[in-house]
């Protein structure tokens, strides 16, 4: 600190050096911050119509998002996956962030059979209750 | 720069910072666009374990129905997707640590499940709970 600003007054008014300390110091606050919050959430890119609820809340750390469309197709990470790929995907989430919840994002005409099997699959792995992914107040 | 270094001695060495701020900034860059602030909302179902199942008999549970089109069955009478709230509340305010459970069968929609889970929450029902289909 006393260095550089003896640099300074050595230089004159030639070349102005500034502190980049205080700088260095935010960029550093701010990449430590973006480093801890990334969770790398693998979306399943596909548009559904979700249900509407009134009762929604935040689903806590839900991070892993599985995907159900009207016709009874499961996606994940935008690819479709068969319900035998469900788990072994689900686990592999699951090993990758141990605190992550699962999210199921099923639309309003998705069979329900195929949302239970689902989520028999994934019932081993979970440690709380599903999220289903509903709109907010509509 | 030179003239600084040339200044100082060996006295105190400066670093050039110039290419780890680079770096730093690339990160911070790459950290800040791969961070998607995705905050998903949603309802939470239960799924009972299959051995914790209540008896069917069991006096102390609501039970709802959604048949394969999409018909709703309560207490052994069909009823309208807004009148599960009212009867639901109803029941609850005989016992309110009643549990509660939606079965469905196979050909119904997640739509009117989820409507059905959101009417219960909305009703005062701890958990949703959700047991698995029979399978046929």
């Amino acid at each position: 600190m006393s260095a550089g600003r003896g640099g300074a007054a050595q230089g004159g008014g030639g070349e102005g050096e500034i502190d980049l300390t205080p700088m260095l110091d935010v960029v550093f606050i701010m990449l430590i911050f973006f480093i801890v919050t990334s969770s790398f959430v693998k979306e399943p890119g596909i548009d559904i119509s979700k249900a509407n609820a009134v009762t929604t809340n935040a689903c806590d750390r839900g991070t892993i998002i599985f995907a159900v469309t009207a016709t009874g197709d499961i996606y994940y990470d935008k690819k479709e996956v068969p319900l035998g790929r469900a788990f072994r995907l689900a686990e592999a989430a699951k090993k990758e962030a141990p605190k992550a919840n699962f999210v199921i994002q099923a639309d309003v005409d998705a069979p329900t059979s195929v949302l239970s099997e689902l989520l028999a699959a994934i019932k081993p792995l979970m440690d709380a209750p599903l999220c289903a992914s509903t709109n907010e107040e509509g | 720069m030179r003239k600084t270094r040339r200044n100082a001695d060996a006295d105190e060495a400066e670093i050039d910072l110039t290419p780890m701020l680079d770096v730093v900034f690339i990160m911070l860059i790459f950290f800040i666009v791969v961070a998607s602030f995705l905050k998903e909302a949603g309802i939470e179902v239960n799924r009972p374990e299959s051995n914790e199942n209540p008896p069917e008999t069991d006096a102390t549970s609501i039970s709802v129905t959604i048949t394969g089109d999409d018909q709703i069955w309560m207490e052994n009478r069909r009823i309208d997707i807004r009148a599960v709230r009212a009867n639901i509340a109803r029941l609850l305010a005989s016992d309110p640590e009643q549990s509660f459970s939606v079965k469905t069968e196979s050909g119904a929609t997640a739509g009117t499940l989820l409507e059905v889970g959101d009417a219960a929450r909305e009703a005062g029902v701890k958990q949703v709970n959700w047991p698995a289909e029979e399978k046929k």
